[in-house]
C-alpha cells in the first residue's frame, strides 16, 4: 500500500468494525440455524396428492412444469369392481361396450381393458400415455368405487421446491410427504 | 468512459432510480400482459360433462315432495318403514327410529356398523350388523343375535317375510335365507351353471333384497344393471333392466342400489352416480320418476364424496309406507324426503 | 421394500374393506406400483458436491488466482447443479424454505436444503462471494455467455442494485406466510435447465440470457435475492479479492477490467470544505431514515391486503364472500367452482384461516415496508459517504470473485512469469493493455 495516502488509524478502525460485523453476522447465522434446525428433518420431502382431497379439477394435466405431467392415474385394484361397464373407461352413455375410441373417456387412450373371466375386466393405466387429466378418475368416482385416483409419480417428478400444481390445486390436495414414504395410496389412507 | 462519469453521486443515483422505476414499470406491465394472455383457471378442458343427463323431463315426474327431515345419526345406509309407519334408519352403529315427521322416538344401539334393517309385519326388527343379524322386539329389547354365516359376509339388505328372513350378502354375492329362529336355510342367487344361475355381480356393497307381493324375491344385480326375481328356493324366474344413462335404464357401472315395492307389485328403484328414484311396472317397464337428479343437489355434485373403507360411495335408498308414500333416504345429505303421488 | 410395506398394509386392512370379486380362474390382483423418490443419499451427495466446489473455488480464487480454473468449475457446476439437477433445489430458492420454516411451525425443513442455504453464506462471511464465482449454476450460465460487456451507467447501476434487497424482502414475506415461493416461480433460468416450462418463463429466461451477452450477470446484479444476502455477508468478509497479488502501483490498467461494475478507484480524503458539507448532508439523511422506515412500513401495511390474495386460501375466501347467495351450479364445474364447493363445505374454517393469514400479512407488510425504507435510506447514505481508498480494489460486496481482473494487473503477470519484473519499474502507466491476454 502507498504509505503517502494511507491512514493507519482509520484502516485499523475499519478493520475493527469489520471484525465486529463479521462476528455479528456469524452469530446471526448461527441463531437462525438454531431456530430452524429444531424444525428440520434429516429426511427429504416430496410432493404428493391426497386422493381423498382431490376434486378432479383437471389442473394436474395443465400446470406441471414438465411437458407431460408427472401426475398419473393409478389403480387401487383391490377397490375395483372389475366392472364390465367401467365408468372410468367408457363415456357415460357409450354406444357399445367395446374398446372403440368413440366410447372411451380417456383423451389419450391410456387405459387398457383386459378380459379376466365372465363378467370381469381389469383396467390398467399406461403411464407413458396418461396425462393425469383425472377424467377417468371422475368417472370412476362419480359412478363407481373410486378405485382410480391420481398420484405424483416419483420416477418422473422433478420434486420442484414448490410444486406448480400445488399452488392451483382446487382441492388443496397437494402436500409434502417424507421422501421414504412418497405415496398416499387409497388402500392405506383409510 | 471517462473516470469522472463513472463516479457515483447522489444525483446520479436518484436519476438512475427514476430510470430504473421506468424500466421496472415497462417490464412489469409486459409480464402482467403476458400472464393475462396465458390460459386461466376458469375452465377444465377435461371435465366429464354429465350435465345433459342431470335434467329430467318434468312430464315424467309423477311425485311431489310432501315432507323432508334430517336424519338423526351420521352415516346413514338403509331405510325401512315399519307397520306402524315408523321410520327405521340404519346409520353408524345404530338403528334410529323416527316418526313420520322426523322426530326421534328411540334408538337401538349395536356394537358394530349397522348396514341394513327390516321390520316384520308383527313388529320384530331385524338388523344387519356387519356380518350377522340381530333381532329386537318393537320396544327395542334384544331378542337374539344370529351367528355370522361366513368370512366374507357383508350384509347390505334385509327382507322379512312371514316365515323367513332374507339377507343380501354383498361380500359373498348371494342372498341368505334364514328361518325366524336364525337358522340358515339356503343361499339364493349364487352362480350355478346347472340351475342356469348367472350369479350376482356386485362391484360395491349395495346388494338389496325385497319380498314382493307375488311371493318372489327381488334382488338388484347391480353389476348387470338388472332386477332379478327369485323364488324363495332360489330359482330365477325372470329379470328386467338394462344399462343406460337415459331415464329408462340404470346408469353407471352398478345400479340400482336400492329397491322398494309398492303394494301392487310395482318397483321403486334408487340409483347412485346420477341419483334418481324411479317407478317400474311389476314386469319392469319404466313408468315414472319419483325424484330426478336435480332434486339431490348434494348427492349429485362432484367432489362431495370420499372413498371409504366400507365401499359406500353415496347413493339413495327408499321405502314405502302404508299410504303408498315413498320415503327416500339420501346417503350424502343425510335427509329423508317423503314423496306422494301427484293428484 | 416399499412394496412389502404396502402389501402388509393391505393385508392388515383386508377384513374391513369391501372384498373384490373372487375370481374362479384364480386371477391375482396386481399391486399398484410405487416407483421410489430420489434416494436421500443423492440429496446428501449434492450437499457434498456443493461443499467441495466451494472449497475448490476458494483455492482457485485465493491461491491459484486462476480464471481458467474457475471457468472449468463453472462449467461443471452448470452441468451438475444446472442441467443434471435441473437447478432445484438451489441456494437461491432455499432462503424461502428457511423463511417458511420460520413462519410455519408445521413445516419440516429438510437438512439438505438448510445446508444449501447456510454453506455459501458461511463461506461468504469469510471469503466473499465464492459461491457466485463458480458454484452457482445461475451465475455460471450468465458468466459463460458474457461476450461483449457494456458498462451500465453508475446511477442506474446503483438504483437497480437495490432491487435484490426488495426481491429478497418480498420472497421472504410470501414464503413465511406460506403463500408462494415467488423466487422459484419467477426464476428465469430453471426453465432453461429443465428445457421446459411455462411459455412466459421460458421467454423471460431467453431474454435475460440474451441480455447477459452484453450486460454482465444481470440476474445476479439486479435481481438475485440470495445474492443480496451474500453481498451483506461478503461486505464484512475476512479475505477479500484483490486485483494485485502484492502492491498496487496505481497503473490504472485494471480500471475497466470488471464487467460487473464492482471495481472501485482510489479516492483521496475529501477537502475540509466538502467534508463539512458531506457531514451536514449525512446528518439530514440520518434524520430522514426513521421517516423512511415509518413511511415504508405504513405503505407496506396498506398494500398487505391485496398482496395477501396471492395466498390460495385468502383468494378462496374472497371468492366465497363474493359468491355468497348465488345459487349452486350444476353441470360441468371449473376448478374455481370446485374450490368454491370445497369452501362451502366448511365456510367458517376457510374464513377463519384466511383472516389469520391476513393478520400475518398485515404484520409482514409493516416489516416489508420498513425494510424497503431501510434499503433506500442506507443506499442514499452510502452514496453520500466518501470512503478514502488507496488502491484499485473491487467492492467486496459486489465482486463475484470471477478472477477476470487479476490478469490486468502487471504485478500479477510478473507473479505468473508472463512478463519480466523490470517492465514494472520502467513505465507502468504507459502500458496500454495486458499483453498476450484475451479479455475473457
Ligand atoms: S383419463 Fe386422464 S387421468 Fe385417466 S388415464 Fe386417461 S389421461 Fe390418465
Ligand atoms: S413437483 Fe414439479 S414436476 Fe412434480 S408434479 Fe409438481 S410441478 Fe410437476
Ligand atoms: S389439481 Fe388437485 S384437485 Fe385438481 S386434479 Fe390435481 S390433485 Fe385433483
Ligand atoms: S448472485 Fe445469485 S444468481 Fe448470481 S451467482 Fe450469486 S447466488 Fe447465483
Amino acid at each position: 500500500m502507498n504509505p503517502g495516502i494511507s491512514k493507519p488509524s482509520s484502516v485499523t478502525r475499519r478493520q475493527f468494525l469489520r471484525d465486529g460485523a463479521r462476528a455479528a453476522g456469524l452469530a446471526g447465522l448461527g441463531g437462525l440455524l438454531g431456530l430452524v434446525a429444531e424444525r428440520s428433518t434429516a429426511k427429504g420431502t416430496v410432493w404428493q396428492i391426497d386422493p381423498q382431497k382431490c376434486v378432479r379439477c383437471g389442473n394436474c394435466a395443465l400446470y406441471c412444469v414438465l411437458e407431460q405431467s408427472a401426475v398419473k392415474c393409478v389403480h387401487a385394484y383391490a377397490l375395483c369392481g372389475y366392472c364390465q361397464l367401467c365408468t372410468g373407461y367408457f363415456e357415460p352413455d357409450p354406444n357399445d361396450l367395446n374398446t372403440g375410441a368413440e366410447n372411451c373417456l380417456c383423451p389419450t387412450s391410456a387405459i387398457k381393458r383386459t378380459y379376466i373371466e365372465d363378467p370381469y375386466y381389469e383396467y390398467t393405466i399406461d403411464e407413458q400415455l396418461c396425462i393425469g387429466c383425472a377424467k377417468c378418475v371422475e368417472g370412476c368416482h362419480r359412478f363407481g368405487n373410486g378405485s382410480l385416483f391420481l398420484q405424483v409419480r416419483h420416477d418422473r417428478c422433478l420434486n420442484c421446491n414448490e410444486c406448480a400444481i400445488a399452488k392451483v390445486c382446487a382441492g388443496d390436495a397437494f402436500r409434502r410427504v417424507p421422501a421414504d414414504q412418497p405415496y398416499l395410496l387409497k388402500t392405506d389412507t383409510f | 468512459m471517462n473516470p469522472a462519469e463513472s463516479i457515483l453521486t447522489r444525483r446520479r443515483f436518484l436519476v438512475g432510480t427514476a430510470r430504473a422505476a421506468g424500466l421496472l414499470a415497462a417490464g412489469g406491465s409486459t409480464v402482467s400482459w403476458l400472464r393475462a394472455a396465458s390460459p386461466g383457471r376458469d375452465a377444465n378442458p377435461f371435465a366429464l360433462d354429465v350435465e345433459r343427463l342431470q335434467h329430467t323431463d318434468p312430464k315424467l315426474i309423477h311425485y311431489e315432495q310432501v315432507a323432508r327431515f334430517q336424519g338423526c345419526a351420521p352415516d346413514p345406509r338403509r331405510i325401512a318403514v315399519g307397520p306402524d309407519d315408523r321410520v327405521y334408519i340404519a346409520a353408524a352403529n345404530a338403528v334410529t327410529i323416527l316418526d313420520c315427521n322426523g322426530r326421534l322416538i328411540s334408538e337401538i344401539a349395536c356394537a358394530a356398523p349397522v348396514r341394513c334393517v327390516a321390520v316384520a309385519a308383527e313388529g320384530t326388527v331385524y338388523v344387519g350388523v356387519k356380518d350377522h343379524v340381530e333381532t329386537f322386539d318393537r320396544t327395542g329389547q334384544r331378542l337374539a343375535t344370529w351367528p355370522s354365516s361366513g368370512r366374507r359376509t357383508w350384509l347390505t339388505g334385509l327382507a322379512a317375510g312371514e316365515k323367513d328372513v332374507f339377507a343380501a350378502d354383498s361380500g359373498n354375492r348371494c342372498v341368505l335365507r334364514y328361518d325366524k329362529a336364525g337358522k340358515l336355510l339356503g343361499r339364493i342367487a349364487e352362480r350355478n351353471k346347472d340351475r342356469h344361475l348367472p350369479g350376482l355381480v356386485v362391484p360395491s356393497p349395495y346388494l338389496d333384497v325385497k319380498l314382493a307381493p307375488d311371493g318372489l324375491l327381488r334382488v338388484n344385480n347391480t353389476g348387470r344393471h338388472r332386477v332379478e326375481a327369485y323364488t324363495v328356493d332360489g330359482d330365477l324366474e325372470f329379470f328386467w333392466g338394462r344399462p343406460s344413462a337415459g331415464i329408462e335404464g340404470f346408469c353407471g357401472c352398478c345400479n340400482p342400489v336400492g329397491l322398494a315395492l309398492l303394494p301392487d307389485g310395482r318397483h321403486v328403484t334408487c340409483e347412485k352416480g346420477l341419483p334418481r328414484v324411479k317407478v317400474y311396472s311389476p314386469k319392469g317397464v319404466f313408468e315414472s320418476v319419483v325424484a330426478g337428479t336435480e332434486t339431490f343437489y348434494e348427492n349429485a355434485k362432484t367432489g362431495a364424496l370420499k372413498t371409504r373403507s366400507d365401499g359406500l360411495v353415496g347413493g339413495l335408498d327408499a321405502a314405502v309406507d302404508s299410504q303408498q308414500r315413498i320415503y327416500i333416504l339420501d346417503l350424502v345429505a343425510n335427509d329423508v324426503r317423503i314423496m306422494q303421488r301427484k293428484a | 421394500m416399499a412394496l412389502l410395506w404396502l402389501l402388509s398394509a393391505v393385508a392388515s386392512l383386508a377384513e374391513q374393506r369391501f372384498p373384490p370379486p373372487d375370481f374362479e380362474g384364480g386371477h391375482q390382483l396386481p399391486v399398484t406400483t410405487t416407483p421410489p423418490a430420489r434416494a436421500l443419499t443423492l440429496d446428501y451427495l449434492d450437499v457434498g458436491v456443493l461443499g467441495l466446489s466451494l472449497g475448490l473455488a476458494i483455492w482457485l480464487v485465493y491461491r491459484r488466482r486462476s480464471r481458467k480454473g474457475l471457468i472449468v468449475l463453472s462449467i461443471f457446476s452448470l452441468l451438475y447443479f444446472g442441467f443434471w439437477r435441473h437447478g432445484c433445489v438451489c441456494a437461491i430458492g432455499s432462503l424461502q424454505n428457511v423463511a417458511l420454516a420460520l413462519g410455519d411451525r408445521s413445516y419440516a425443513l429438510p437438512l439438505a436444503v438448510l445446508a444449501f442455504f447456510v454453506l455459501p453464506l458461511a463461506v461468504a462471511i469469510f471469503a466473499g462471494r465464492i459461491f457466485c464465482a463458480g458454484v452457482c449454476p445461475h451465475g455460471a450460465l450468465q458468466d459463460l455467455v458474457l461476450l461483449k460487456p457494456l458498462k451500465v451507467p453508475p446511477g442506474l447501476e446503483a438504483a437497480l442494485s437495490v432491487l435484490p434487497f426488495l426481491y429478497l424482502g418480498a420472497g421472504v414475506l410470501f414464503a413465511a406466510t406460506g403463500s408462494a415461493f415467488i423466487i422459484c416461480e419467477y426464476d428465469p433460468f430453471v426453465p432453461v435447465f429443465r428445457l421446459s416450462g411455462r411459455a412466459l418463463m421460458v421467454l423471460s429466461g431467453a431474454a435475460l440470457l440474451g441480455l447477459s451477452i452484453f450486460v454482465g450477470r444481470p440476474y445476479c446484479r439486479f435481481l438475485c435475492p440470495y445474492g443480496a444476502l451474500l453481498k451483506l455477508a461478503a461486505a464484512v468478509a475476512k479475505w477479500r479479492v484483490r486485483v494485485t497479488p502484492d502492491n498496487c502501483t496505481q497503473c490504472r490498467l485494471c480500471e475497466a477490467s470488471c464487467p460487473f461494475g464492482a471495481m472501485r478507484e482510489p479516492q483521496a480524503r475529501p477537502g475540509t470544505q466538502t467534508h463539512a458539507r458531506d457531514r451536514r448532508r449525512l446528518g439530514w439523511l440520518l434524520l430522514l431514515l426513521p421517516l423512511l422506515l415509518a413511511g415504508g412500513g405504513w405503505l407496506g401495511y396498506r398494500f398487505s391486503a391485496p398482496a395477501s390474495r396471492l395466498h390460495p386460501t385468502v383468494s378462496l375466501a374472497d371468492l366465497l364472500i363474493r359468491a355468497q347467495g348465488s345459487p349452486p351450479k350444476i353441470g360441468a364445474l371449473t376448478p374455481d367452482d370446485l374450490a368454491l364447493e370445497r369452501a362451502r363445505q366448511a365456510p367458517q374454517e376457510i374464513l377463519a384461516a384466511a383472516a389469520a393469514i391476513q393478520r400475518r400479512f398485515a404484520i409482514g407488510g409493516w416489516i416489508f415496508g420498513a425494510w424497503v425504507g431501510l434499503v433506500f435510506g442506507v443506499k442514499l447514505i452510502s452514496v453520500s459517504v466518501h470512503r478514502p481508498r488507496t488502491d484499485y480494489e473491487p467492492d467486496s460486496g459486489d465482486c463475484f470473485a470471477c478472477a477476470r481482473c487479476f490478469e490486468y494487473c502487471p504485478n500479477e503477470l510478473v507473479r505468473r512469469g508472463v512478463i519480466p519484473a523490470t517492465t514494472l519499474t520502467a513505465a507502468a502507466p504507459e502500458i496500454s493493455g495486458p499483453p498476450g491476454l484475451d479479455r475473457s
